[in-house]
């Protein structure tokens, strides 16, 4: 037969566990909400400087611009493997220096660890400015 | 196994296997004092900056830096060697099954301190072991992203949970499991005195690198004790980074108990990975030029 004791030990511990377990959904529910996409302001000095005859592109931030002043292009920087930022080439392509993936100018995996292509960003113009959502 | 066991059977007595387990103790006393001076001077909203300042604005700040580091790292060989200690001599049962798997559990908890002050540099490398850490983690399925946003902030955040977890969560556990271990706070005069003697004269001798790697180098390398992870990753899958790891911890761990066959094949296959381990960091080298 379990005392009065017993019953409230009980009561405790299951209030405790519940607890425990609100707990780590409100931390896991803060913590899975890091990661949504973001934006990038492009800076329109920059953007006008894009030549659009094939030549060197320009790194802002995580991306790297191509095309015209009124049509750039964006690739992110971030290698598709494990996040490394990849450094544009003289010839165009990208290398990732943490385990040597390499991309095409146009973004796609051509050897190492990579399979996939460097994400393309969505750009948008609002006035102005131009923005990039990744 | 119970605590029980701790005491040794008439005419057996235990045969501890703690000498590189007492300047393990000694590494980290030495590290935990060098990293609390350094705390100071450390900042991790610029933290390139703030290191140069620590190397170059206060009294003796490169050798402590590099007193931090290198018995950060006589820490792990320390720790490495006890591990193959206990189980040459097969000692591990002396120990109650939970303490046992807290003391396998300091290995991969200094790697993660290792880690996160490799990644406090907030150099080039640094920045790319941070992003690799970041991406390895997150390819663990469910818990992956919120795991890597525990570790190191959401993405773009900075340093400040990089340095939180460093100088406040793994240090405050390795010492708890540590004293757990050991059951001494204190190691003993003569493995602290050697950790310290060894720790100094490789801050003597040896630069802790920090800033731009050298020209000419395709790829930058991450922490040396990780290089072959690193080299792993070049032609395993992301999951490898989490997989193996964590399979050499269950292997450890899985000592305890296993007797016989089990016990050499577990005996073989932490072999192997340590072979795996040192083939890959190779790997690394030679893609990375050296």
């Amino acid at each position: 037969m379990s005392s009065r004791r017993d019953f409230l030990g009980e009561v405790w511990r299951w209030t405790g566990a519940a607890l425990s377990v609100l707990g780590l959904g409100v931390v896991w529910k803060s913590l899975a909400a890091k990661g949504e996409s973001r934006e990038v302001d492009l800076p329109s000095d920059l953007v006008q400087r894009l030549s659009g005859d094939g030549g060197q592109g320009i790194a802002v931030g995580p991306l790297f611009l191509t095309g015209t002043p009124s049509a750039p292009k964006a690739l992110s920087l971030e290698c598709t493997h494990l996040g490394c930022r990849v450094a544009p080439l003289p010839s165009g392509a990208f290398a990732c220096p943490c385990h040597g993936s390499r991309f095409d100018s146009e973004g796609r995996a051509t050897s190492g660890p990579a399979r996939r292509p460097l994400a393309r960003a969505v750009l948008e113009k609002r006035g102005d400015r131009w923005i990039a959502r990744i | 196994m119970d605590r029980e066991d701790l005491t040794p059977a008439a005419g057996s007595p235990a045969k501890p296997s703690g000498s590189f387990g007492r300047l393990s103790s000694g590494f980290l006393a030495v590290s935990l004092l060098s990293g609390a001076a350094l705390v100071p001077h450390y900042d991790p909203a610029a933290a390139l900056s703030s290191l140069e300042s620590i190397a170059s604005g206060i009294p003796l700040g490169a050798f402590l830096r590099g007193l931090h580091a290198w018995s950060s790292y006589g820490l792990l060989l320390a720790l490495v060697v006890h591990a193959v200690e206990v189980a040459r001599k097969r000692t591990e049962g002396q120990l109650a099954a939970g303490v046992w798997w807290r003391a396998v559990a300091l290995l991969p908890l200094l790697v993660l301190a290792l880690l996160g002050g490799f990644v406090l540099r907030g150099d080039a490398e640094a920045r790319a072991a941070a992003d690799v850490w970041r991406g390895m983690t997150s390819s663990i399925p469910g818990a992956g992203p919120p795991l890597a946003a525990l570790l190191l902030g959401g993405p773009g955040s900075g340093l400040g949970a990089a340095a939180l977890h460093h100088a406040g969560t793994f240090s405050i556990l390795l010492v708890i499991l540590t004293v757990e271990h050991a059951r001494v706070v204190w190691p003993g005069t003569r493995p602290s005195v050697l950790a310290a003697l060894a720790s100094v004269g490789a801050a003597g001798l040896l630069t802790v690198p920090l800033g731009p790697p050298p020209p000419g180098h395709g790829v930058l390398l991450g922490p040396w004790p990780l290089l072959g992870l690193q080299g792993m990753l070049v032609d395993l899958p992301a999951a490898a980074g989490w997989i193996v790891p964590l399979a050499g911890v269950l292997l450890l761990g899985s000592l305890r108990g296993a007797a016989g066959p089990a016990r050499t094949a577990a005996l073989a296959a932490l072999a192997a990975l340590a072979a795996g381990w040192a083939a890959f960091t190779l790997r690394i080298l030679v893609l990375a030029g050296h």
